[in-house]
């Protein structure tokens, strides 16, 4: 199967660790990656500013993707998923948006076409790869690991677009951490914000949201957290000691992207997933597995 | 200014409040009821006091000026759980963000992160600037160093119609 993929800036700027996993747990599933022939923003921090160009830049990038003549974009950014989203609904649903974009789009002799199909890492595995051809491939099995999944906020909401998985009990990546043999447990905080988006504004809250989060997750004694979005790698990983002080407590959790987990336990080696990056404790929670 | 210190001047302006109800297309925000189920749930509510029921509510009744000028607008996280949970489709999220837009064509303050992403996308496409990251052990890693692909910009008639479309509101 082969897949074009949009990346987004925060992955190619800094969370490298989500890029190298994807293109390295990827073809071990038989899926092929294809990068669109130009990088840019998703539309997203300018969506603040004036929505139509945001729609212009998201509505670009599904135009981008087209010219791969393939039907199917991974898009592994919660907040890139989501611009994309709403703007191939405004595309289909807005008359007035998508005459103004489509002109735009043409003065670039770029189209966009209705076929694309706009997926994120969670339901490209889950629903594409499927749970069974992920157990199948696994060689090192999670077992006796107990772990926390964060799914994030921009692809679970809004339900009228389409999104990823449920909207108050997503399950998905919960599954998904389970085909690696790995247990999951259900939480309180489970829905709460990762805050990355405030970083544009209002740094200490943001990274209060983030650590008031950790707190609760290291209160109930999980062997780690498992993300899917470079913004909440970035909170949660990247910025968990920038968080202690905000929060008042030692903050010792590993964070990794489902993706590093998954490599993993396709016998990946460490560093091609980039798990020498990440700056929270990850050595503490492979250590438990390779016992 | 605080939203109180604003609104204890507030005077109402309907052209104002037009200006909103034309970004947001549909009217659903004026089918809003008052229910608080947005509020309840709202991640910035704890810790930055932000109110979407409020917010919908003060632009149903023209205070539109008052909140576009208002440092509240930019304290939404875009968590989008008010527009999910709200039972009138009024979506406090679509709100704020048509203020948000209000407010950079008036000029008004826009905090400093959304500046400067607009202008590194003019400058490079990309929203943010490509950063070399530390490990723990202290190794200093690029995307070269990761082996990782290079990023291909966009071409140059992209950053023309950006800044065309930027400046049309
Ligand atoms: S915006 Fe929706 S959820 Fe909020 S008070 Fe109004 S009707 Fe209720
Ligand atoms: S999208 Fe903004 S206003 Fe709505 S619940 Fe989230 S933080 Fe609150």
């Amino acid at each position: 199967m082969k897949v074009a993929v949009f990346w987004g800036c925060r992955i190619l700027t800094s969370q490298y660790a989500y890029e190298m996993s994807i293109r390295q747990a990827f073809p071990r599933l038989d899926v092929e990656l294809v990068d669109l022939p130009e990088f840019h923003c998703c539309g997203d921090p300018v969506k603040s500013m004036n929505d139509v160009a945001a729609n212009y830049l998201a509505t670009r990038v599904l135009a981008l993707a087209s010219t791969t003549g393939l039907d199917n974009l991974l898009v592994p950014c919660n907040r890139c998923h989501f611009v994309a989203s709403e703007s191939k609904y405004f595309m289909e649903k807005n008359g007035k948006i998508s005459q103004k974009i489509t002109s735009l789009l043409k003065e670039e002799g770029l189209e966009y076409n209705p076929s694309i199909k706009v997926w994120h890492t969670i339901d490209f595995l889950h629903n594409l790869v499927g749970l069974d051809d992920i157990k199948k491939a696994v060689r090192k099995p999670l077992l006796g690991l107990k772990l926390a999944t964060h799914v994030g906020c921009q692809i679970i909401r809004y339900s009228d677009l389409g999104r990823v998985d449920d909207a108050e009990n997503p399950r998905k990546l919960d599954e998904l951490v389970g085909a690696l043999g790995a247990e999951t447990v259900d939480y309180a905080e489970k829905l709460d914000c990762c805050g990355a988006n405030l970083m544009y504004s209002h740094t200490d809250t943001a990274l209060s949201l983030a650590g008031t989060k950790m707190k609760a997750l290291q209160n109930l004694m999980v062997d780690g957290l498992v993300v899917s979005c470079p913004d909440c790698g970035l909170m949660f990983d990247f910025k968990q000691k920038d968080a202690e002080a905000t929060v008042g407590a030692k903050l010792d959790l590993p964070v990794l992207y489902y993706t590093q987990l998954l490599g993993w336990s396709l016998d990946i080696e460490q560093k091609q997933l980039g798990l020498h990056l990440n700056q929270s404790p990850v050595e503490k929670l492979l250590a438990r597995v390779s016992i | 200014m605080s939203l109180t210190d604003l609104m204890s001047m507030a005077k109402p302006n309907l052209e104002s409040r037009e200006k909103i109800l034309v970004k947001l297309i549909g009217k659903e925000l004026l089918n809003c009821f008052q229910c608080i189920k947005c509020t309840s749930g709202c991640t910035a509510l704890k810790l930055l006091e932000l109110k979407p029921h409020e917010i919908v509510k003060l632009v149903s009744l023209g205070f539109v000026d008052e909140l576009a000028s208002s440092d509240i607008i930019w304290t939404c996280v875009t968590c989008l759980k008010c527009l999910q949970r709200c039972p009138r489709k009024a979506s406090p999220y679509h709100v704020i963000i048509a203020l948000r837009n209000l407010a950079v064509e008036r000029e008004a303050k826009v905090p400093e992160g959304y500046l400067k992403a607009v202008s590194q996308i003019i400058e490079t496409g990309l929203a943010e600037s490509v950063q070399k990251v530390v490990t723990k052990k202290m190794e200093t890693f690029d995307r070269e160093g990761l082996k990782l692909p290079r990023i291909t910009l966009p071409k140059e008639s992209f950053q023309a119609t950006f800044m065309k479309v930027m400046e049309e509101r």
